[in-house]
């Protein structure tokens, strides 16, 4: 096709063109509606959002900034800024730990000869084919009473390191599978040639590692750590099953307690306070995909088409 | 670097060591990943698994083997059968719709349109949000007294509608939102691969003088097929295990008429404490899909097969005798 930029442009008028940019632009924006909604929601201050009429476009009267601020800084009645500190640091560690060991799982499976290569890695492919949820329940009696703890009864109860940051530094730091599993992917079409070059040089197997072969895989390295990335700061299970104490909770916790499945039955549910630590949770995800929706859009065209 | 001979023609200790020294590396490497991935996801895993055979109720109690009582009370208690039915057609139902509203979306997103990339972008907006966050949006929307559907239906002079106590509108708002939160990463696959599909062979059709129809029966249909194996076995899975929507926005009620089975083992895990029944349940719904996955895996495989067989007769037994057909030596 030479159609010339001119031309084109003409040709997005035509019919067919205008139809297409009409609907992608308004079903588009139907789905963003209910951020929109949150996002004008959080203008409004507690007593008016819960006494007005809500309509589908709520202006607040006296629009404030007090539920950002509370969010960011903190107030002095409300802890919506130390679960925000929580949601940052849990999600940071994990990504971390999500980098390395998909990157060396991956390295190790797809550079390194040794028996048994194969069979491990089809058993931890295969593991995925397990849902996560199975797992909750075992993993909740494992915190409380495995005596690797502390000495807890496995049958008698106990808390383990239930309700403790335990929870969360073990809670990370697993095997990556589908991130070892995009990384031997890419890693099998980098050049044997560049190995041998590097060790060469005299590279040992850290250096060629970190300093030839990772930043060859950036790419796939930042798809990874963004998915991980959202996948923790919006997970709510980890927090709201294995910790109690008000000082461990991240935002999606802290929401699911104030939320109609934590309440207790009958209490009013508070609206306002949800609008901010959804805000909380939203925003920066949204920020997060703004700066690498290249990456992201990109890894699940290649996740897809291998499949 | 390694050596070629050590002084007295020995070969260098790298050289001795080169066949090991990968398998050293990599037990550096795997064995401590492996291990912690025992404790925190192998173990439970299996310790799971384990949990269904013994009847294990409260949390003092200590577990009592059963062999497969739980498994026979599963297939006989209505509230597991309806929840495990409510999994497969709401999963289904989903799948279905956010499939179709993907490929739609696809589509247009494939012409060459100006600002195709914004477009693309705010679709999958949806996907990268939190099910805590957003269900509670819909759920200020389906709020009784104020939520903002029945002030605009009191707006109108009509009857505000309780959400809550109603299935058909409960089922109604999670598929709602499961496609909202779907559609958009539906979009984007399809469109990956749309995009593979080889260029030329549009070319070929529009000289045979095929119209937009054709060329979508013809040429994409078919060459979708390896992504839409992919897609189709990924939502399916994905949407079978649905439960944080029923969570939050209808929370299993009114009477447990929207439960689906993953909220059914949350219930029984955390609730009731019937460790045992709950345990029971995930081990089904584990093998459910993994027979899943393996018999679409197999359909897939062996349909792309047979596809591709009837054509060869048909070419063989119009062109038979022909000279540029091979003969049975293979010669032409």
């Amino acid at each position: 096709m030479s159609a010339t930029r001119k031309e084109n442009f003409k040709n997005q008028f035509k019919p067919a063109y205008l139809i297409g940019h009409i609907l992608l632009l308004g079903i588009g924006l139907i789905l963003l509606y209910p951020l929109i909604f949150m996002v004008l929601a959080g203008f409004f201050t507690k007593t008016e959002f819960t006494s007005t009429v809500l309509s589908i476009f709520p202006i607040p009267k006296q629009p404030t900034l007090e539920n950002f601020k509370e969010l960011i800084i903190g107030s002095a009645d409300s802890s919506v800024a130390m679960y925000f500190r929580n949601s940052v640091i849990r999600t940071v560690y994990n990504t971390l730990w999500a980098i390395l060991t998909s990157f060396l799982a991956g390295y190790v499976f797809a550079r390194l000869k040794f028996k048994g290569r194969e069979a491990i890695f089809l058993i931890l492919l295969a593991t995925q084919m397990i849902p996560g949820t199975l797992a909750i329940i075992p993993t909740y009696l494992e915190f409380a009473r495995f005596p690797f703890a502390g000495g807890n009864n496995p049958f008698t109860g106990g808390t383990g390191i239930l309700n403790s940051w335990w929870v969360y530094l073990i809670g990370g730091p697993s095997i990556n599978i589908m991130g070892t599993f995009l990384v031997k992917q890419s890693l099998e079409k980098v050049p044997l040639e560049i190995d041998e070059a590097a060790i060469m040089d005299g590279a040992g197997t850290f250096r060629l590692i970190f300093q030839i072969l990772f930043p060859l895989q950036l790419p796939i390295m930042a798809f990874i750590a963004i998915t991980t990335a959202l996948g923790t700061w919006n997970d709510f299970i980890t927090p709201f099953f294995y910790t109690t104490s008000d000082n461990l909770q991240t935002l999606p916790a802290a929401i699911t307690r104030i939320s109609s499945v934590g309440a207790s039955p009958g209490a009013v549910i508070d609206y306002p306070m949800i609008i901010t630590l959804s805000m909380g949770i939203t925003i920066p995800a949204l920020l997060i995909f703004a700066f690498f929706q290249k990456y992201i859009v990109q890894g699940l065209a290649n996740t897809g088409i291998k499949g | 670097m390694e050596k070629t001979a050590g002084r007295e023609g020995r070969p260098s200790f790298n050289r001795r060591m080169g066949r090991h020294k990968d398998a050293w590396i990599a037990a550096v490497i795997l064995v401590p990943m492996f291990l912690f991935w025992l404790v925190v996801s192998g173990f439970p895993t299996l310790f799971g698994f384990a949990l269904g055979f013994f009847e294990w109720i409260g949390l003092a109690d200590t577990p009592n083997f059963i062999w497969f009582d739980n498994f026979i009370d599963f297939f006989k208690n209505p509230v597991y059968t309806d929840a495990l039915w409510r999994s497969i057609w709401l999963g289904g139902l989903v799948t279905f719709i956010t499939l179709a509203a993907g490929f739609g979306a696809a589509l247009l997103m494939n012409m060459p349109l100006f600002g195709k990339g914004f477009y693309r972008s705010i679709w999958y907006i949806p996907a990268v949000t939190a099910t805590v966050a957003t269900t509670q949006v819909f759920n200020i929307f389906l709020d009784t007294n104020n939520g903002v559907i029945n002030n605009i239906l009191k707006a109108m002079g009509k009857e505000p509608i309780v959400w809550q106590y109603s299935v058909g509108w409960g089922i109604f708002w999670i598929v709602v939102y499961s496609v909202w939160k779907g559609v958009g990463g539906a979009a984007l696959i399809w469109l990956a691969g749309l995009q593979s599909v080889d260029v030329s062979l549009y070319e070929a059709a529009e000289i045979d003088g095929a119209g937009r129809l054709n060329k979508l029966r013809y040429v994409t249909l078919p060459g979708l097929k390896p992504i839409a194996t992919y897609i189709v076995i990924t939502s399916l899975i994905g949407a079978i295990q649905i439960y944080e929507q029923v969570l939050f926005i209808t929370n299993g009620g009114p009477y447990g008429q929207t439960e689906v089975l993953v909220f059914r083992i949350y219930r029984d895990g955390f609730w009731d404490f019937n460790l045992g029944m709950a345990g029971a349940s995930s081990l089904i719904m584990a093998l459910i899909v993994m027979v899943a996955t393996v018999l679409y895996y197999n359909w897939s495989t062996k349909s792309d097969k047979r596809t591709t067989i009837p054509i060869k007769p048909v070419i063989r037994k119009g062109k038979r005798g022909e000279s540029h057909v091979r003969n049975a030596k293979g010669e032409f």
